[in-house]
C-alpha cells in the first residue's frame, strides 16, 4: 500500500511536469498526432513544426503529369546516400539536413521562378514538407510536395536512376 | 565464496552506485526526448505497436516519467518505488524490442539520442543492455540494508 502511494506520487509529479512543459515549450506537440498515412504525411503536430497544407500532390498520377510536362524540377529532400542509391530520374538532390550549405549553389542554378516538386521517401517522412517550407522562405513561389515520394514512384514502375 | 557475494550485495556503497548509475542513465535518456517530443513521437510510431491516439501522449509523458524516476533514484526519494517504475518501463521496452526483433521489423529504437535520419540499429545489444539495467533495478528494489544519501527512503 505504501509503495502504491509512493508510485502515485512519482507518476503524479511526472504527469504535471510533462503537461506543463509540453504546454509552454515551443517544441510542444498536440495531444493527438496525425499518424494515418491515408491522410497524407504522418506528424506529431509540434507547435514549431507546422507542415504547410494545400501544396501536396496527393496521387502518383498527378505527379507523373507534372513530371511529363517537363516544366517542373523534381527535388530530392533525402540524404545524399539515399539519393545515390536511387532517385526519380532527373531529380536534383537537395538534402534538407544540409540545406544551408547547398542552398547557394541551388539558387544559382535554379532561379526562384522555376516550378518545384519536392519529395522524400514517402508518407512516413516529412523532409519534403520541410524542404518546401525552406524553399518558400527563399522566395520560390511555385513549390509542391509529392507526398508518396520515391517509394510511391518506384512502386508504379516510373522512371528512376 | 557465498559470503563474498552476500557482502557485496548488502554493501551500501554498491547499492548507491547501482542506484546512481540507473538514475543517471534514465535522466540522460530523457534529455533529447524532452527537447524534441515530435521526433520521439515519430520513433514510437516507428515501433508500429501502439494506437495512433496514444502515440503523442506517450511521447509527452514517458520522458518525464524517466526523468522523475531517475531523479528520485539519485536523490533517494522513495528509491524502491522509483526502481519499480523504472523496471516497469524497462520491461515495456524489452517486450517492444523483442516483438520487433521476432517479427523482423526494422526500426530506430530511439533509446538515447534522437536522430531522425539515423538508420535502424541492430536491436540485439539493446535488448541485452536493457536486461542488465533491469537486473540493477531488481537489486535496488530488493536491497534491505539502510541506504546511503537518501532524501526519503520511504
Amino acid at each position: 500500500m505504501k509503495t502504491v502511494k509512493q508510485i502515485a506520487i512519482i507518476l503524479g509529479l511526472s504527469l504535471v511536469a510533462a503537461f506543463t512543459v509540453n504546454h509552454f515549450s515551443p517544441a510542444g506537440i498536440e495531444l493527438v498526432g496525425q499518424w494515418d498515412t491515408a491522410q497524407g504525411v504522418v506528424t506529431a503536430k509540434a507547435k514549431n513544426d507546422i507542415l504547410i497544407d494545400g501544396i501536396e500532390i496527393a496521387t502518383v498520377d498527378q505527379a507523373k503529369k507534372l513530371y511529363d510536362s517537363g516544366e517542373y524540377i523534381f527535388v530530392d529532400a533525402r540524404s545524399r546516400e539515399d539519393y545515390a542509391q536511387g532517385h526519380i530520374k532527373g531529380a536534383v538532390s537537395l538534402p534538407v539536413g544540409q540545406f544551408e550549405e547547398k542552398m547557394a549553389a541551388f539558387l544559382e542554378r535554379y532561379p526562384p521562378e522555376v516550378s518545384i516538386v519536392t519529395y522524400c521517401s514517402g508518407r512516413n517522412c516529412s523532409d519534403s514538407h520541410h524542404l518546401a517550407e525552406f524553399l518558400l522562405e527563399y522566395g520560390y513561389a511555385k513549390v509542391s510536395v509529392f507526398i508518396d515520394g520515391f517509394s510511391g514512384w518506384k512502386a508504379e514502375g516510373l522512371p528512376i536512376e | 565464496m557465498n559470503n563474498f557475494f552476500t557482502n557485496i550485495l548488502i554493501n551500501s556503497w554498491i547499492e548507491l552506485a547501482a542506484r546512481w548509475l540507473l538514475g543517471a542513465t534514465f535522466i540522460y535518456a530523457s534529455y533529447s526526448k524532452i527537447l524534441a517530443p515530435a521526433v520521439f513521437a515519430k520513433i514510437i510510431y516507428g515501433y508500429d505497436l501502439f494506437p495512433a491516439l496514444l502515440i503523442n501522449l506517450f511521447a509527452i509523458i514517458l520522458p518525464f516519467v524517466e526523468l522523475t524516476a531517475g531523479l528520485a533514484l539519485i536523490m533517494g526519494f522513495y528509491p524502491r518505488s522509483a526502481a519499480l517504475i523504472i523496471n516497469a518501463m524497462l520491461l515495456a521496452f524489452i517486450i517492444s524490442l523483442a516483438i520487433n526483433i521476432i517479427r523482423g521489423h526494422e526500426f530506430d529504437c530511439g533509446c538515447f539520442a534522437l536522430d531522425a535520419n539515423s538508420q535502424s540499429t541492430f536491436s540485439g545489444p539493446l535488448l541485452t543492455r536493457d536486461i542488465v539495467y533491469f537486473a540493477l533495478g531488481i537489486y535496488v528494489f530488493f536491497y534491505r540494508n539502510s541506504r546511503r544519501l537518501c532524501l526519503r527512503a520511504g
